[in-house]
């Protein structure tokens, strides 16, 4: 069977104002309907005027992708009765994305991008009593109507949904790198994802949102698709609805044609005119991007590559939180393992971001230092963990709190008492069961409450056991 | 515009009489869609203190009913003024009423509309032209000073102009911001003035003219004092009779009216000679074409969801907006939105969309060119007298359409006009139209006060 998959990206760009009129694209806090005026509401006679920032993001956004930039772009108006939309059409671009073709490297596979292209958000829809299928009634909040979108359309080069959404943690990455979007911020990047099998028609499942629901829906959608193709059902061209509930896809309506639209291009809007001269200005001024850091970490930090992308295409934030701890941390080798083993364990435990938690490069690194100096054992640091990620107090109080490392005494009779209770597994191990030695450390372990060194408590089962 | 600005009465007088007065008016020509009874004078002493304005009602005014001569914004107070009407009341105008047009602009004779239809007052039974009828209706009718803001897509302006014997300039496309004008076609609407001297014309124009950060189409240019043109001579000053302008189609006495004009202004020292513009027969088809495609995306919006006319909620959206849209817009309103959605369609776009979009190109190529050896060109306004509404009935569509054959052309360029009246035929007015080049609006002021002060 063969799949092919493209990835429509929709990303809320996190400009200061809106993509036609002055309200903020921060709509937190703000009561429905609150953050707008009558461009964004479409009233009679009012007029956009396109925010020049929207280009210049969508601009970097094009250059790290390797992209060709038109001269010459201009929007048009797509045309659709929706109650999302306040003119009941939206502003966009057709014929003439401001960014060309690109691509993007993955491990092993190229990714050709198609275009990029700016428009506006709808209005968000509440469906009352019921989902988008069933609903009763919806309530409409134009606070989002009019943040600028950019649209990153893929070809249909991805075989595997895990594809799919490596591509999306790598763009994610350069965007926040480019600092272009707020990856915190709720329905900052929607995907639309087609897929077909076999060459047959492709089928459209809308507005996923999460990296992991997209792969979810891509891999449903192969099974239910490989399902209907086996009972030899056809396939028809449909738009889907994921449901992230279920992890299933539900049909919405048959897919039209993008030429449908009828579109015009916006007459209120001039062309949009990119020279030489603003291109060059963007490429001087481009951030550092994440291939080029991973770079950078493999030879500064000495990190396998491997382990830089863990950290840069995790989350841009955690990559930062990295840099910083090995300004006070002599081994960054160790900052690094610690960073992507137990600290994101524990953060995607609480499903937090760095950013948004507690941990503090300061505080973080005491960890480290109280294992160096022998305070506690790296096991206890496993432990200790969890209770700093959760409330951010410094490792050093945490330590002090509870008990602080075993003497051997302590430690000689937690064994001592262990042997004593479980006799059974004493005399097994003695027959040369070491199934049985692994419970007795266990055992110890639960004792001492995780303070104690496993290999130290081993010689000592072992040292005692010689002496019975 | 004498009276208040002179010092002879107050200017809480002046304009307490011109309301009076356009009540009057409103009960025999019906100009007004909505008298603004809440009228006063401004306190700013500016150049239009005490001035009597009215508006053509597809232009917003704060707190004042703005319809667009369109049930379907009955009832509609937009929350912020247009960027002229800031600027006209920053000089001390006062807005007596929003007058009325065909529905969105939508015609020629001011009757496609379910609201006020004026009325002409050389003889009441004949249309003012459209779609601003309102503003040249008041404007002929009007014993008081006064000066009417209208707005032109395809000769809205020249047509009421010509129609009841006023003047009416309609800028170049860009030189007035249409920010806060309800769109027709955004790519050819133009607000403007009419009224019945040159000098109110040009003042009119030099205060709304100019750049507005709201409108990224209107021209960065920078402005001017228009008034200097007037009192200039017309020496050396070169006009063309372009011949398409006075063929078959146009009333033999109207040509004769205005050739008689063109060798006026020959004895004032302009040289006048006939000359071509062989695109002119293509004006009209792409000028609808275009028009009737944005005009069909403009009209979107509408459907009783956020403002104007509502309807009990049934059934989900696509039903509310069908029954709001059925009841709201009038029969030419849905003709064009029909008309220009076909041509939008997939496999249209090209033969239809596409290629007016070419021809207007073409056009203003043609245009350019004429403008490199003219200084202005002359025509006819209308190809006739103001018809009466009973013969109006009977037209069909495109006999409609092509009543704008004289106005398309220019106004599809861009190029800016002014028409100005001439010698009547059978008692009713006719109008000259002026036509230069794009941004030269002091040559039409130029050439029509010497006509003004010479006639
Ligand atoms: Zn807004």
């Amino acid at each position: 069977m063969s799949v092919m998959i493209g990835l429509e990206v929709h990303v809320q760009l996190n400009t200061e104002s809106k993509l036609f009129c002055s309200d903020s694209v921060d709509t937190r806090n703000k009561a429905p309907n609150e953050n707008t005026c009558p461009i964004c509401l479409g009233f009679p006679g009012s007029k956009p005027k396109l925010n020049k920032k929207v280009i210049d993001y969508a601009l970097m956004t094009g250059l790290a992708l390797g992209c060709r930039i038109p001269e010459e772009s201009f929007m048009s108006r797509k045309i659709y009765f929706y109650p999302d939309l306040a003119k009941n059409y939206q502003i966009s671009q057709y014929e003439s994305p401001l960014v060309g073709e690109g691509y993007m490297n993955l491990p092993d596979l190229k990714i050709r991008i198609r275009r990029i292209h700016i428009e506006e958000d709808p209005a968000k829809l509440v469906h009352v009593g019921g989902d988008i299928t069933s609903a009763e009634y919806v309530l409409i909040d134009y606070n989002r109507s009019g943040i600028p979108l950019m649209e990153i359309v893929t070809e249909p080069d991805f075989t595997t949904p895990k594809q799919a959404r490596q591509f999306l943690e790598k763009l994610s990455s350069i965007l926040e790198h480019l600092n272009v979007y707020d990856a915190s911020k709720e329905m900052s990047l929607r995907v639309d994802a087609n897929v077909s099998i076999n060459g047959g028609e492709r089928i459209e499942v809308k507005n996923i949102t999460g990296f992991e629901n997209v792969e979810k829906a891509l891999n449903f959608e192969i099974i239910r698709q490989s399902g209907m193709a086996r009972m030899e059902v056809k396939i028809e061209r449909e738009v889907r609805h994921f449901d992230a509930e279920t992890g299933t896809t539900k049909g919405l309506r048959k897919k039209e044609y993008e030429e449908d639209y009828g579109y015009v291009f916006d007459p209120d809007l001039p062309i949009i005119k990119v020279d030489r001269a603003w291109v060059e200005k963007i490429k001087s001024s481009m951030p550092e991007l994440p291939d080029q850091r991973v770079k950078r970490f493999t030879s500064q930090y000495k990190l396998n590559e491997y382990t830089a992308s863990v950290l840069i295409y995790t989350d841009k934030h955690l990559a930062d939180f990295y840099e910083e701890c090995c300004k006070l941390y002599k081994d960054p080798i160790v900052v690094a393992n610690w960073t992507t083993n137990e600290l994101q364990k524990s953060l995607n435990w609480r499903s937090e971001r760095i950013n948004d938690s507690k941990v503090k490069p300061k505080t973080f690194v005491e960890l480290l230092e109280l294992i160096d100096s022998n305070v506690i054992t790296e096991r206890y640091a496993k432990e200790l963990i969890k209770e700093y990620v959760d409330t951010g107090t410094s490792p050093k109080e945490l330590a002090k709190k509870s008990i602080v490392k075993l003497s051997k005494k302590d430690i000689e009779s937690a064994v001592k008492q262990a042997l004593d209770k479980n006799k059974k597994a004493v005399e097994e191990i003695k027959s040369g069961k070491t199934e049985s030695l692994q419970f007795l450390i266990g055992q110890v372990l639960t004792l001492t409450k995780k303070q104690a060194d496993p290999k130290e408590i081993k010689a000592l089962i072992l040292e005692m056991l010689k002496k019975q | 515009m004498r009276g208040a600005r002179e010092g002879s009465i107050s200017a809480a007088d002046s304009i307490k009489e011109a309301v009076a007065k356009s009540k009057e008016i409103q009960k025999k020509y019906s100009p007004f869609i909505t008298i603004n009874e809440k009228a006063e004078a401004s306190r700013t002493k500016g150049r239009l203190y005490g001035l009597a304005v009215s508006v053509k009602d597809n232009i917003c005014t704060k707190g004042l009913q703005t319809t667009a001569g369109s049930k379907i914004l009955e009832g509609y107070i937009p929350p912020f003024d247009a960027t002229c009407i800031e600027k006209i009341k920053n000089e001390g105008a006062t807005i007596i009423g929003k007058t009325a047009q065909d529905e969105f602009g939508f015609g020629t004779f001011s009757v496609n509309t379910q609201l006020s239809i004026p009325k002409n007052p050389s003889d009441a039974e004949r249309t003012c032209g459209g779609s601003s009828g309102g503003a040249g209706c008041i404007t002929a009718a009007a014993d008081f000073p006064h000066v009417a803001i209208a707005e032109s897509t395809g000769g809205s302006i020249t047509a009421p102009a010509a129609f009841t014997g006023t003047i009416g300039l309609t800028p170049t496309y860009g030189r007035v911001s249409r920010y806060g004008l309800v769109d027709y076609s955004n790519s050819m609407d133009k607000i403007g003035v009419l009224g019945n001297r040159v000098h109110d014309c040009a003042l009119m124009l030099s205060i709304i003219a100019g750049h507005d950060p709201l409108d990224s189409t209107s021209s960065e240019l920078p402005t001017e004092d228009f008034t200097k043109y007037l009192n200039a001579d017309l020496k050396g000053v070169k006009i063309g009779l372009p011949k398409e302008y006075f063929s078959e189609g146009v009333d033999k006495r109207i040509s004769k009216n205005v050739r008689d004009k063109a060798a006026l202004l020959e004895s004032l020292g302009a040289k006048c000679e006939e000359m071509s513009l062989p695109s002119t027969p293509y004006a009209i088809p792409s000028y609808y074409l275009i028009a009737v495609s944005e005009a069909s995306t403009n009209l979107a919006k509408y459907c009783g969801l956020r403002y104007g006319l509502q309807k009990d909620i049934t059934g989900n959206f696509d039903e509310y907006f069908t029954k709001v849209r059925t009841e709201g817009f009038g029969e030419e309103a849905k003709r064009r939105i029909i008309l220009g959605t076909f041509a939008r369609m997939a496999g249209f776009r090209d033969k239809y969309y596409f290629k007016a979009l070419r021809i207007r190109a073409t056009i203003i190529k043609e245009f350019k060119q004429a403008f490199k050896k003219y200084d202005a060109l002359i025509t006819p306004s209308m190809p006739v007298v103001p018809p009466k509404f009973s013969d109006i009935k009977n037209l069909t569509p495109l006999q409609n359409y092509y009543m704008d054959i004289l106005t398309t052309a220019p106004n599809m360029a861009g190029m800016p006009t002014i028409s100005m009246p001439v010698e009547k035929v059978d008692g009713l007015p006719v109008g000259m139209q002026i036509i230069a080049d794009q941004f030269k609006e002091g040559n039409l002021i130029k050439i029509a006060h010497k006509f003004e002060v010479s006639a």
